[in-house]
């Protein structure tokens, strides 16, 4: 195995490591393993420079270009993958003993650097915690473990005549655990709800090694909910061992309905009436004219145009009522039904995720921004996020759809695409970020509507989240005085 | 190129729009920085495509029965195809990622996923000839490539033919080398179904390896010496047809010894294709069999020959006959842990494979009936079912 130096360089192999670590001493490492595989067995412990390098990355997209320029972004000491809540427990209270850092790993699709082991230590990465526990008719539920993957996970629940309603564009590639961890949100989400939404109760290991269960109940005023702290922390208040969540039959009847509109203020307004009359389609998606042009270029109508496509489903009679009332307030404003064509197009299109692997090694600089805004504010954010991407020099294209929708608000989903022209391409990376983060805070946006805040977004999150950080530091001071768990995370 | 145009189209509308000296900056830098990406040198990998997997976010992975049976991200296709692009980079050079290389059930699962359509074994294959031309190909391998090019099959203490004298005959059969070393019974039925329906059949005198591992394992000269050889004595054969009961086989003889340059001049099928015409033609006549069968698709057969409907439309035919669908079925079938040579390069993550599927397979029928000869003995293995052939459960049918 090479051992790395704190100049970033590795003996045996080449490459800079761009958060490099002071190394054990040998001793430590010897003394550290012995213990991890007492907790967990030999065969769930490695320090192979292999299993190192496999989970030195997420799929931060600054990050993935790193690769390109010869670096690694950060090499754990240890891969651990514990199989139980206890073992879990017993690796962070060994952890606390002797400082050393825990990062939690699911899938690693994360785009925002939250799994990268940016202080070395330990990777827990909980796929060897998959299993489905049990499955629940009468009160539509699932227990799972949150290494399992999601499609896995929907696969499960599609052979029983179930669904889980829950399917972001990750669903291939991304675990629950991480789903909860950054309070994801899917595709359909519109009608099904966010991963907050769909949790009933959890099992978690705090910092310390304490072990909580929440009571799988609809609803309960017992005082705040522990483990929605859980929620969102991406790792650094603890580790989701288990989950109770909502399930719903799979739905008997999908209508799909595609319309065109000439500006994106009256298509809001048609989601934003939609929603108000208590329609909620599994999937609304309403596209600006920049990524009309690119995801629809197949139906003449779309030229110039702004595109919806909705998606309704579920029980039948149901499904035909909000297709009507919902084709109504489209045409009376102003949308044009264009049939089923641009809806079905996404749908077989949604999972082709091609734009990283096309474009990084072409040194263009790619990456999505999700936010989001009241409905009052909607479109001064959208126009104020895309001026403020577009002013920075090498930016080539700035555009957005809205992908997620409440009676209250809207999910912006901005894709920004360039070529720096003077300056490394992370430093133009690092501005086009900050532009659009200012501009989504100066707009009255939340800086992430489901991606969560990794190490890219910490520098906005005391803007974002202002006197509560100082209170979110103090819980995490409490849970987690030595730092431990997931450092250099969420501006912690 | 007109839909490579439209599809790009946004992307030179928004370049259009920038001052002249900088669009041709932006379009110089578009087609010309990938090289400083790319190995110096000349390889045998695709490189390029390489890259494009390890910058997925692995959208394949659900369905990559290595990583499920592994639980390590180590093993996740795009994580291998990183390694891979390391490697070939010669940024990493350890032995451990030298053996991740061969770490591939090559079933294609990630294929039907893949928004490039890669199989990462296809991938794979590039990464492990340059290994082979650059000395590293772990010794074990070196062994297993001996072993073929010495004994023309990858058993030892082999045998190479039925031992049936060649005759005039329009019906090559090959059985390949799992079935004469392994599971002759499937090429016995296979010769009595043909002969019982009076077909005149020949099989080789000699018969050497269709050289699938030697390609697999990626040692490209001495698979192109086996292509070149089979290839000119099936021709000598005279048979315009041949059959065999090995889907590697078909998909090595028809599809790569095309692609390498030695196209087999016969029209070659899978026993199961073959046995379906005979049906439908009235030669073969099934008799009642009471059976609950599971049909268990062969990832080879199903996804990269796309036969799929023949084997079913086989024991449909069959009275008696009632066949069960596993959940992963047909094209979205999973591996029996002995594809790609896993379980000789990865023994233990092959039998997690076997018993994953093997159990699925459990809790429908007794008797799983594949049409593989390396799936059936997978399930042998396990010894939770009856695994047969599919020649086998014909052949019984036929005899009641």
């Amino acid at each position: 195995m090479s051992s790395e130096n704190t100049t970033g360089h590795t003996h045996g192999s080449d490459y800079e490591i761009v958060y490099p670590q002071t190394p054990l001493s040998a001793e430590q490492k010897e003394q550290i393993l012995v213990n991890l595989q007492k907790i967990v067995g030999k065969r769930n412990v490695s320090h192979r420079e292999l299993d190192r390098l496999s989970y030195s990355r997420d799929y931060w997209p600054i990050a993935l270009r790193w690769m390109l320029e010869g670096k690694v972004p950060a090499l754990p000491e240890f891969v651990v993958w514990p199989e139980t809540a206890d073992h879990i427990s017993r690796i962070m209270r060994m952890a606390n003993e002797e400082n050393l850092a825990v990062t939690p790993f699911g899938e690693g699709s994360g785009v925002l650097g939250a799994a990268i082991p940016v202080q070395g230590g330990i990777i827990v990465d909980m796929k060897r915690m998959n299993a489905v526990l049990a499955l629940d008719d009468t009160n539509l539920t699932i227990t799972v473990q949150p290494g399992i993957n999601g499609m896995n996970l929907e696969r499960f629940l599609n052979q029983k005549g179930y669904t889980l309603g829950h399917i972001p564009q990750s669903l291939y590639c991304s675990t629950l655990g991480g789903w909860l961890a950054c309070r994801a949100a899917g595709q359909f989400s519109t009608k099904y709800g966010k991963i907050d939404d769909i949790l009933i109760s959890l099992e978690a290991v705090f910092p310390q090694g304490t072990i909580i269960r929440s009571k799988p109940v609809p609803k309960s005023s017992t005082g705040p909910r522990i483990d929605m702290l859980l929620l969102g922390a991406e790792g650094t208040l603890g580790i989701i061992t288990e989950a109770t969540l909502k399930i719903w039959p799979y739905p008997e009847k999908r209508v799909l309905q595609s319309y065109v509109f000439s500006h994106l203020e009256e298509a809001l307004e048609s989601i934003r009436i939609i929603l108000r009359r208590g329609i909620f389609p599994a999937v609304a998606r309403l596209y600006d004219q920049v990524e009309t042009e690119r995801h629809f270029y197949r139906t003449k109508k779309t030229r110039g145009k702004c595109v919806l496509i909705l998606i309704l489903e579920g029980d039948r009679e149901l499904v035909d009522l909000e297709g009507s009332v919902s084709h109504a307030v489209c045409t009376e404003h102003g949308g044009i039904s264009v049939g089923e064509g641009p809806a079905a197009h996404w749908l077989e299109t949604r999972f082709n995720v091609k734009e990283i692997s096309e474009f990084t090694p072409r040194d263009v600089v790619f990456d999505t921004i999700e936010v989001s805004v009241m409905w009052d504010k909607s479109m001064e954010l959208y126009q104020s996020m895309i001026s403020a991407m577009k002013s920075i020099d090498g930016v080539i294209i700035a555009s957005a759809h809205a992908s997620h929708f409440y009676p209250q608000g809207v999910c912006f989903y901005f894709t920004f695409g360039g070529t720096p022209m003077t300056g490394s391409p992370t430093d133009f990376y690092q501005t086009v970020w900050d532009a659009a983060m200012k501009a989504c805070l100066h707009a009255g946006g939340s800086i992430s509507h489901h991606h969560g805040i990794g190490i890219l977004r910490s520098p906005w999150v005391q803007q974002e989240l202002g006197s509560s950080l100082e209170v979110l530091r103090t819980i995490k001071k409490a849970l987690d005085p030595e730092y431990v768990m997931n450092p250099g995370k969420m501006g912690l | 190129m007109l839909e490579e145009f439209k599809k790009y189209f946004w992307i030179a509308k928004a370049i259009s729009r920038l001052a002249l000296s900088t669009q041709k900056e932006v379009v110089v830098r578009f087609l010309t920085a990938k090289k400083k990406y790319l190995p110096d040198g000349k390889t045998k990998a695709h490189v390029d495509d390489i890259l494009k997997c390890a910058l997925c976010p692995n959208m394949c992975r659900f369905d990559c029965p290595v990583l499920q049976a592994a639980k390590s991200e180590t093993y996740a296709p795009a994580g291998r195809a990183r390694i891979a692009y390391l490697l070939e980079m010669g940024r990493v050079s350890s032995q451990d990622a030298v053996d991740l290389m061969y770490a591939c059930a090559a079933c294609s699962a990630c294929q039907q996923w893949c928004p490039f359509d890669f199989s990462v074994d296809d991938l794979l294959i590039g990464v492990r000839r340059d290994l082979v031309d650059r000395n590293l190909a772990p010794e074990m391998l070196m062994g297993i490539r001996d072993q073929i090019v010495n004994s023309h099959t990858i058993y030892q203490n082999s045998r190479t033919s039925l031992g049936l004298e060649p005759r005039e005959a329009d019906i090559l059969y090959v059985a390949g080398c799992t079935v004469l070393n392994k599971e002759r019974v499937i090429a016995q039925t296979t010769m009595k179904i043909l002969e019982k329906v009076g077909i005149a059949v020949t099989t080789l005198p000699e018969e050497w390896c269709c050289g699938a591992p030697l390609n697999l394992l990626g040692f490209e000269n001495d698979f192109k010496e086996f292509a070149a050889r089979n290839a000119d004595i099936i021709e000598k054969s005279g048979c315009k047809k041949m059959i065999c009961s090995c889907p590697e086989c078909v998909y090595t003889f028809k599809d790569v010894y095309a692609e390498a340059g030695f196209p087999v001049k016969a029209d070659v099928m899978h026993t199961s294709e073959y046995f379906l015409e005979l049906i439908e033609q009235g030669k073969i006549q099934l008799k009642e069999l009471n059976k609950d069968l599971v049909y268990h698709d062969p990832c080879v057969l199903a996804r990269k020959l796309h036969i799929i409907e023949q084997p079913r439309r086989v024991l449909e035919a069959i009275p008696g006959v009632s066949v069960r669908e596993p959940p992963l079925t047909r094209e979205h079938t999973r591996c029996c842990g002995i594809g790609g040579l896993l379980a000789m390069t990865n023994p233990e993550l092959s039998v997690t494979l076997l018993r994953a599927r093997d159990s699925e397979l459990c809790e429908l029928a007794d008797t799983v009936v594949t049409a593989c000869p390396a799936c059936k003995i997978a399930f042998k293995r396990t010894r939770n079912s009856e695994s047969r052939d599919l020649s086998e459960i014909v052949f019984e049918s036929m005899n009641q």
